[in-house]
């Protein structure tokens, strides 16, 4: 019963991270936004029973993609522009 | 307009997901039950690693002796892959003559 | 170069991490994860220093060439530990349940988990665990030394 409460959770996070790394404004937000989707998404692997594909989307997704991501906005601009 | 469009193509692609979640799927007539949704169909090469391999490799994890063992051409695939991604960084990121170092 | 509180959390937190990710790949063969996961984990935490420290000071460091040439080493060590079961088949097993290094026996059911089993598994484990190691980090490397940083 508690799993499924906090299973119930993971994904209404996961749709939440997801949205709103598509409609924020600041790019760096959205980068931690896709990280904690990442962290979320390897704890529900976790849920699953999938414990290697959880450690390599922790280490992977939720590390390096998001240290890339932060590289390149520091070195071009910070805020979406409106084309 | 836009928005509608986005709308049909995410019913569709959400009541697939839902179909494929809650559908019962094929009647077994082995075990006499139903197919569950994330459980396999054929399961001979699942029970066999299951029931050998801790034998014949004497791994614990079963998931690592497939990958390095009975699986060990996909591991070194994988291994090229990683090698040939940093060499096409390290080709298209290098500092040229030009470039102050 | 970020703030002072990301260089601080940096430095407490990078240890702890490095130990986890090799934990991961020596521990490969008995609890889950491996050579690859473990590999990535390890270049999580080169990441955070890159990331908190920026690329002038790292530079002196860690060097590049020597991230790539750990990977071609952990390549290298992958093949030939395959190449030296072609007696039989590439990627044979020659070390399992042989008794020697790596080469104890281990029956079928629930055990606590010998480190010194599971034959050739260990060493190709470390051998992903470097190349991985080297593969992730030379890339952070090469897009970090890439462009400048603007001031805004």
């Amino acid at each position: 019963m508690i799993l499924d409460i906090i299973h119930i959770l993971v994904l209404i996070g996961l749709i939440a991270t997801a949205y709103l790394a598509v409609k924020l404004r600041d790019l760096m937000a959205c980068a931690v936004m896709l990280g904690i989707f990442s962290f979320l998404l390897s704890l529900e692997f976790f849920i699953l029973q999938a414990p290697d594909v959880a450690i390599a989307e922790a280490g992977i997704g939720a590390g390096l993609t998001t240290a890339i991501f932060v590289m390149a906005i520091r070195k071009t601009s910070r805020w979406e522009v409106e084309e | 307009m836009r928005n509608i469009l986005m709308l049909i193509v995410f019913l569709t692609i959400f009541s697939f997901f839902m179909y494929v979640a809650i559908n019962p799927g094929d009647f077994n007539s082995q075990t006499g039950e139903h197919f569950v949704f994330g459980s396999p169909k054929f399961t001979d090469m699942d029970n066999y690693f299951i029931h050998n391999a801790q034998n014949q490799t004497g791994a614990n994890n079963v998931v690592t002796s497939i990958v390095f063992d009975y699986r060990g051409f996909d591991t070194l695939g994988e291994a090229s892959v990683l090698f040939t991604a940093v060499l096409g960084v390290g080709l298209a990121l290098r500092l040229l003559r030009g470039d102050k170092k | 170069m970020m703030s002072k509180i990301v260089r601080t959390q940096a430095n407490f937190l990078y240890p702890f991490i490095l130990i986890f990710g090799f934990y991961i790949v020596a521990h490969g063969h008995l609890t889950p994860g491996g050579g690859f996961q473990g590999g990535a984990v390890i270049a999580t935490g080169i990441a955070l220093v890159i990331v908190a420290y920026g690329y002038d000071r790292i530079k002196s460091w860690i060097k590049k060439s020597t991230l790539t040439a750990t990977e071609s080493i952990g390549l290298l060590c992958f093949i030939l530990t395959a190449f030296i079961g072609i007696g039989t088949s590439f990627f044979y097993n020659f070390l399992a349940n042989s008794g020697l290094l790596f080469g104890d026996r281990v029956s079928y059911g629930v055990n606590p988990g010998y480190l010194n089993t599971a034959g050739t598994l260990p060493i190709m484990n470390l051998a992903v665990g470097i190349e991985v190691l080297g593969g992730l980090g030379a890339i952070l490397m090469y897009m970090m030394s890439y462009g400048k940083e603007v001031d805004k």
